[in-house]
């Protein structure tokens, strides 16, 4: 079984971006626009990691993983936050929040790959 | 993977890498000349392509990418999309060179100016029109962690990784963590457990457990924080570095106390043996005593271990040190060795026609010295198989993790020892093979699982010898090729008529045919059809062959035979007519005796009774069109070959010879049953039988009257 | 290749084949040798008459006058072999030539050099590079590369095997 990892954002662009690399690794990837998207998403389908963005409509990421993480669950998901060099405090407040990880936009798809296999193997 | 063998690969590429970069830069001027040969725009497309498949299998990811854009450009050339001008010529000089500063940077030779790179790399893609995206946005500025890995950079750090109890409430799985280390070079990971509660107070979702590693490696302290960079904050980490102190040579330094108290005449040593011998050791006496926990002692015990093997390791690199050899002085070597033996057979002859006790003595003494002489020299050439092995083992580690696929490689016959030049030219072939194997072979885990496979795939690389010639095996278990798909595919490209009839085995052949790939797909991995054709041209040079076996669903195999072209052999000398040839005595098993009266026993078939075992024959007379006259005794040599027996019919043995093998050169590269030449002890040329190709030959041209019985 | 010979005076060697005077470009010749014993290498075309010891080197001889269709070169007290460098499938390579007799070193004027007339010379007219003409005597020079290409090799040995 491909592992699964969906991706949060709002910006269909930078989504593509991460499923095409993920997708190229060999991993499934399924998309949300939102916060309030993924947490659908989770509930009706299998999904091993997240990769999200914070600044969303709906609901942001720092909500999201405070969501996921109150969930019996996915208590231990792995969850990688997208910041912006400038959001150096979201990056603390994403931590405190319970995320595994983060990766600073822009990025290039091997580094994102090194964090996913950090994270998820 | 140790560090260890991940070095001599990276030096194996810089060499090439070196080698194809001067012959880039003969290819490019001449391309300026003569901007519309194919030869030399494939040759240019080939070497990029080389150096970016190798530089992307150890590490030298800039390469690899830069590189790759050249090649994009020399594809579209190659497909007659972009014509050469003197802009394209002149930019890919200044990109040969700026991988040259690459290479050089690697060794901290040089720095890489990367807007140099950049510039190229944006020159190019507007000379190209890059516009529908195949050219990948260049990434290029990751020539730190190439240029740090330096065999002299290698340190051991201790790192001691105690998790807080609530890390998993991250997400983070500490495992992941600990095998990132353990790609980093030699580690060793001790779990310590002391801190466990009892199971009733044991709370699954909390860590409890703590590492103590110890890594040697050529990274950088820095790329081990990386490693814990999302637990900052959430564990007490220390990495300290260990081997700071380590003296390249401190033997005298690492003597134990007693041995020192021998030395000096103050104790006997075997008194001092018989005394430790009842004695504890200390981590045993400290975890009697209670003061330390046995995880400790443990992580101490590897600690201790893993310096001693690395000052093992720079001790035996101090000591073993070989010196670099221009292969043209080798062969020179080689050469002078080969006329040496010939001109002591010529002393041995005379000196037993002379008959004269001091000459003899001398010849003999001389005789003696030359063999010695004769197998050092060969033994330089020498290489065992093995030592290309394990660059395999990470190409297929490498491109199964690329392809998300599960791959072992499984290697046999790594002591099989072949010569140095014919194991170099057998890299690319292996190399391309291999790739093939794991990209289009063996199927994704799941396929494999469906089709009732174990999940985990296999290609088994093995070397052995077979008589006189060296086979060397690539087998997978995967998807075997497809018949109709090639033949399909040969039919699209125009390279046989849609009606043809095809042998399985030519439909194998097909694939190395060139401007066949069955690749669609433009990948790092398999290439663009620099593939099979290549491959063959490469054991043609080495006057090998490449047999195909496949079977649908169960996968394919590729057979090299290769002869062992050591410059100087065995021989046995026979005489036919006024012809004297050399037969390799490594294939010989016995000559036997061949009567008129024989021969009519057998009403005139080539087979011959020998002791109740009936042995198809050659008449070399016949086979090679010799006029003279019949003889009433013969002799046959019988030899043996891939477990065949086949006799060759010769007028008389004159007996064994020293050969040296001579090329008959390029003009005779064609002939069947003729593998090469030698000079005899009065100066005359006589020719060395190629008995597996006779054999074939003669299997092939009268299948039933020879061999048939 | 020998642009140049149009230009400068050129040195040639001359020879005889049966009664015919060639000449080679001098450049072309390394060496010359008396011609004593040639080992036969099987399945090859007649005009390779095999392989001789060239100083520890094995190097092919051909019996140009079986390649010019004319009779096979009988051994003399005069037959020679004349190493050659040709160029062959690009590389450069070495060997020998049989000739009936090895004549002298001469040097012609570019304008001592005339197109080969392309008709009436019972020899392929790509063989040859012009006629010579010294002392009301015409030699033929030889272009010794066109005489040993790969093409020609490759039809010589299905011949050679065929024939076998």
């Amino acid at each position: 079984m491909d592992k699964v990892i969906m991706t949060v954002d709002d910006s269909a662009s930078v989504r593509q971006m991460v499923a095409f690399t993920l997708k190229g690794a060999g991993y499934a990837v399924i998309q949300a626009v939102d916060g309030k998207d993924a947490l659908a998403k989770l509930a009706s389908e299998h999904i091993d990691m997240i990769i999200t963005d914070l600044n969303m409509p709906n609901l942001d990421g720092i909500g999201l993983v405070k969501a996921v993480r109150g969930m019996p669950e996915h208590k231990f998901m792995p969850i990688i936050m997208v910041t912006t060099e400038s959001q150096e405090s979201k990056k603390l407040e994403g931590r405190a929040a319970g995320a595994t990880g983060w990766i600073v936009k822009p990025f290039k798809p091997e580094q994102l790959m090194s964090v996913v296999r950090k994270v998820l193997g | 993977m140790s560090g260890n063998e991940l070095d001599a690969g990276r030096e194996a590429f810089k060499e090439e890498a070196a080698e194809l970069l001067s012959e880039l830069e003969l290819s490019l001027l001449d391309l300026e000349q003569h901007p519309t040969d194919d030869e030399l725009i494939g040759r240019v497309f080939r070497a990029m392509h080389t150096i970016k498949g190798s530089g992307a299998m150890f590490g030298f990811d800039d390469i690899a990418d830069f590189t790759h854009e050249v090649e994009t450009a020399f594809d579209l050339v190659r497909m007659g999309k972009l014509a050469v001008s003197k802009e394209l010529t002149n930019l890919t000089l200044r990109a040969r060179d700026q991988i040259r500063t690459m290479i050089d940077a690697s060794e901290g030779k040089a720095s890489v100016d990367n807007a140099v790179t950049e510039d190229i790399v944006v020159s190019l893609q507007i000379l190209i029109k890059v516009s529908d995206g195949t050219a990948e946005a260049s990434d290029i500025a990751q020539t730190e962690s190439a240029a740090s890995e330096d065999k002299s950079l290698q340190a051991t750090y201790r790192i001691k990784f105690k998790p807080f109890a609530e890390l998993f409430t991250t997400g983070t799985n500490p495992v992941l963590l600990l095998n990132e280390l353990r790609q980093m070079g030699t580690c060793n990971v001790i779990a310590q457990t002391d801190a466990i509660p009892p199971l009733e107070q044991f709370n699954p979702e909390t860590c409890a457990t703590y590492w103590d590693v110890i890594v040697t490696t050529t990274q950088d302290v820095n790329a081990i924080r990386d490693v814990f960079i999302f637990v900052d904050g959430m564990c007490e980490l220390t990495i300290e570095r260990i081997d700071d102190d380590l003296e390249y040579d401190d033997s005298e330094a690492g003597m134990k106390l007693g041995e020192i108290l021998a030395e000096r005449g103050d104790v006997k040593l075997d008194e001092v043996n018989s005394l430790l011998d009842g004695q504890k050791k200390v981590g045993q006496i400290l975890v009697d005593a209670g003061m330390v926990d046995k995880g400790h002692i443990q992580a101490a015990l590897a600690e201790q271990q893993q310096l001693k093997e690395i000052q093992e390791q720079r001790q035996k690199a101090a000591s073993a040190a070989s010196i670099r050899v221009a292969s043209y002085r080798l062969d020179k070597l080689v050469d002078l060795v080969g006329e040496l033996v010939t001109v002591q057979a010529r002393l041995s002859q005379t000196a037993v026609v002379n008959g004269e006790a001091t000459l003899t003595s001398i010849a003999e003494e001389v005789e003696r010295l030359t063999w010695e002489l004769r197998d050092s020299t060969m033994g330089i050439r020498m290489l065992p198989m093995g030592t290309t092995f394990s660059k395999f083992k990470r190409l297929v580690r490498d491109l199964s993790l690329d392809l998300g696929k599960e791959i072992q490689l499984a290697t046999d016959g790594a002591d099989t020892e072949l010569d140095k030049t014919v194991i170099e030219k057998l890299s690319d072939p292996l190399v391309h093979i291999i790739r093939n194997s794991v990209d289009h072979g063996i199927e994704k885990p799941d396929v494999r699982f469906a089709a009732g496979k174990p999940r985990m795939g296999t290609v088994r690389l093995s070397a052995g010898h077979s008589g006189a010639s060296v086979l060397i095996k690539i087998e997978d278990d995967g998807a075997g090729l497809d018949k109709d798909a090639i033949l399909r595919k040969a039919i699209a490209k125009g390279l046989i008529s849609n009606d043809a009839e095809l042998s399985e085995k030519e439909i194998y052949g097909l694939i190395m045919l060139p401007g066949f790939s069955t690749s669609e797909s433009v990948t790092s991995v398999s290439g663009r059809g620099v593939g099979m054709d290549v491959v063959k041209k490469n054991v043609d040079a080495l006057r090998g062959s490449i047999d195909i076996k496949s079977k649908k669903g169960f996968g394919s195999t590729f057979i090299l035979q290769l002869p062992l072209t050591l410059a100087i052999i065995d021989g046995l000398l026979v005489k036919v007519a006024d012809d004297i040839f050399v037969i390799p005595l490594s294939v010989v098993e016995e000559c036997v005796e061949l009567t008129k009266a024989d021969v009519e026993k057998m009403n005139d078939r080539h087979v011959s009774n020998v002791r109740g075992v009936l042995i198809p024959y050659i008449r070399l007379r016949e086979h090679f069109s010799i006029d003279a006259d019949d003889l009433e005794t013969e002799q046959i040599v019988v030899t043996e070959v891939d477990d065949k027996k086949v006799g060759f019919v010769v007028d008389y043995v004159i007996g064994e010879h020293q050969t040296v093998i001579k090329s008959l050169g390029r003009m005779f590269r064609e002939i069947e049953g003729v593998s090469g030449a030698t000079i005899l002890g009065d100066g005359t040329v006589a020719l060395i039988l190629d008995v597996p190709r006779l054999v074939n030959t003669v299997e092939r041209d009268t299948p039933t009257r020879t061999v048939g019985v | 290749m020998s642009v140049s010979a149009t230009v400068e005076p050129t040195q040639y060697l001359t020879f005889k084949l049966e009664e015919e005077v060639f000449a080679l470009d001098i450049q072309k010749v390394r060496e010359v040798l008396e011609f004593s014993s040639v080992t036969r290498v099987p399945r090859t075309p007649e005009f390779m008459r095999g392989v001789i010891n060239l100083r520890g080197s094995v190097v092919p001889v051909v019996d140009l006058r079986l390649k010019f269709g004319m009779t096979h070169t009988e051994k003399t007290v005069n037959t020679c072999v004349i190493i050659v460098e040709v160029a062959f499938d690009n590389e450069s390579m070495v060997l020998g030539a049989l000739s009936d007799s090895v004549q002298e070193v001469i040097e012609l004027e570019p304008q001592m050099i005339e197109q080969a007339p392309s008709i009436g010379m019972k020899l392929r007219t790509d063989f040859i590079k012009g006629m010579g003409k010294r002392d009301n005597e015409f030699m033929i020079i030889l272009d010794i590369d066109k005489i040993f290409t790969v093409e020609e090799l490759a039809f010589a040995q299905e011949a050679g095997q065929s024939a076998a």
